[in-house]
């Protein structure tokens, strides 16, 4: 039973295209580690301030700026899920997204796939950020309310921010005219940007206002790569595909 | 037996038209050789054939169904494109494994079928330009569909190599059509029936290849001794002796003389290719 289960994980295209990406460059998965150390860092020493400081909403506005670990973890989601960007840049240059076509598949079939492998990376990076975060302040005998909400809004961002940074950049990459490596710092820059507000708003918004600027920014981004999947499904020829 | 049928096809890149009022109808199962130079538009007409690339204007119709709209008619036709389309890092077993769970089919079968198992658990990279082409092909094969379309199958491929798959597609020819593009000349008379020529994005001609006749034929023939005191044969390139007759007939009919004369002739072949002369037509004329 276990091992029809893997085999059948084995043979899902996310998976695969997961397996693909990291075999193609697998330096990505030591930053994003570093990364989400750090950003597991900040919430529990957030957590430890607010153990330490008595109760009321002061302690709010004091540990706000442990959310930073939000915008760090969407970060650290954004290079873990480089590699399949790479990928779909290669696979575009060898003819395999052309292969794909031939099978019958249309555009926002193969994108589906893209996205789903990010999804995948996506998950398993906040998963494990939570766990840390728990372990880390059960160890600690802290509180575990705050990790969790922690966790909770950096998997929010992160999916967003890694369905629209996959989105766009796949869109660009197939609109490139050129043969060009010019889409990993731009998808890297342009996952920074979109997590911008993440960083800045905790060091001057006390600590309900930036969870609130996290959540709304993470409704608005999916709602942005919803509408730029379906739109670029349909308005990209093809021929754009091809290598 | 399946139809293949384009009407007034326009087609091409960047809203730059390759493929320019195209009609084609194909009905009978057979290899059809899509010949023209480099530019003509070969390429453009297979894609445009399987669904990948969507015509500015007109229909591609297989068996009466829009190849460009309808994903059930593209699953039912196969294209192999001159890129290879393997994934690099991965083992040819499990590139070929990774195809076959997408469209079905088996990868070991194919593996047998092209005789790729010494290479089954190399590293797609590792391999050579040929070895590569052999598993490009080989997932092509995963499983039989109604339509082939080959853009150049046996480039890269050694002289073997290139006769087995050739011997498949003749195999899958005798229910289905397959399109079948290359540059040797004698590949195509050798195993295709019928010729479409492409020139400047539209067909030139199409024409059964035993019907293309040309007006006259160089002969080239080897024996053992000067032949130019019997027959009107001129020394030439690579110790043929030469000759210009006019009909495959009156070449049996030198041979019959030379025999007569006593003369040991060791080979007798056909110096050019009669698509050689409607290949040169279809190249652009430099300015």
């Amino acid at each position: 039973m276990t091992n029809h289960v893997v085999r059948q994980l084995g043979r899902d295209p996310g998976i695969i295209i997961v397996k693909r990406g990291f075999a193609l460059s697998s330096s990505y998965i030591v930053f994003a580690i570093i990364l989400s150390s750090i950003a597991i860092l900040i919430t529990n020493i957030g957590n430890a301030f607010l153990r330490g400081v008595p109760g009321g909403s002061d302690v709010y506005a004091g540990t706000s700026i442990s959310l930073l670990s939000v915008g760090l973890t969407a970060l650290a989601a954004g290079l873990l899920t480089t590699p399949v960007l790479l990928l779909y840049v290669y696979d575009k240059n060898n003819g395999v997204l052309e292969y794909f076509l031939s099978l019958g598949m249309n555009q926002g079939d193969i994108y589906k796939r893209y996205l789903k492998a990010g999804v995948i990376l996506v998950v398993l990076l906040v998963l494990a950020v939570a766990v840390a975060n728990v372990a880390v302040a059960l160890i600690l005998r802290g509180d575990v309310i705050f990790p969790l909400e922690a966790s909770a809004l950096a998997a929010a961002l992160s999916l967003s921010v890694v369905s629209f940074d996959t989105v766009a950049m796949m869109a660009f990459s197939s609109l490139q005219k050129q043969r060009a490596g010019a889409n990993q710092p731009l998808g890297l820059a342009l996952g920074a940007l979109l997590v911008l507000p993440a960083y800045m708003t905790p060091y001057f918004l006390p600590f309900i206002v930036v969870v609130v600027v996290d959540l709304a920014e993470a409704v608005v981004i999916a709602a942005l790569s919803i509408a730029l999947f379906l739109l670029s499904s349909r308005l990209i020829r093809r021929e754009k595909l091809l290598p | 037996m399946h139809t293949l049928e384009l009407r007034n096809v326009n087609a091409g890149y960047n809203k730059e038209t390759v493929l320019r009022d195209v009609n084609l109808t194909i009905q009978e199962p057979s290899i059809y050789v899509v010949l023209g130079p480099n530019g003509a538009g070969k390429t453009t007409l297979f894609r445009t054939i399987a669904g990948i690339l969507e015509p500015y204007s007109g229909d591609v119709l297989f068996d009466g169904e829009n190849v460009t709209s309808s994903r059930d008619v593209r699953k039912r036709i196969n294209y192999l494109s001159h890129h290879n389309a393997i994934p690099e890092e991965m083992t040819v077993y499990n590139a070929l494994t990774f195809y076959a769970n997408m469209q079905g089919g088996s990868a070991e079968e194919v593996l047998a079928l092209l005789h790729l198992e010494e290479l089954r658990d190399k590293k797609v990279s590792d391999l050579s330009q040929g070895q590569k082409k052999r598993v490009s092909v080989a997932k092509v094969f995963l499983r039989e569909r109604d339509l082939y379309l080959m853009d150049e199958p046996t480039s890269n491929l050694d002289p073997g190599y290139s006769k087995e798959i050739r011997d498949i597609l003749l195999q899958l020819s005798k229910d289905r059509i397959v399109l079948y593009s290359t540059h040797n000349l004698y590949e195509a008379s050798d195993i295709g029936t019928d010729l479409i020529l492409i020139k400047d994005g539209t067909i030139a001609l199409t024409e059964q290849i035993s019907n293309i006749k040309l007006k006259e034929y160089r002969v080239g023939i080897k024996a053992t001794t000067d032949i130019s005191q019997i027959v009107d044969a001129e020394r030439g390139e690579q110790g043929y002796y030469v000759m210009t007759v006019s009909s495959p007939e009156e070449a049996g009919h030198i041979l019959k003389t030379l025999i007569e004369h006593g003369v040991l002739v060791t080979e007798m072949r056909q110096l050019e290719n009669p698509l050689q002369e409607l290949f040169e037509n279809t190249r652009p004329v430099k300015a």
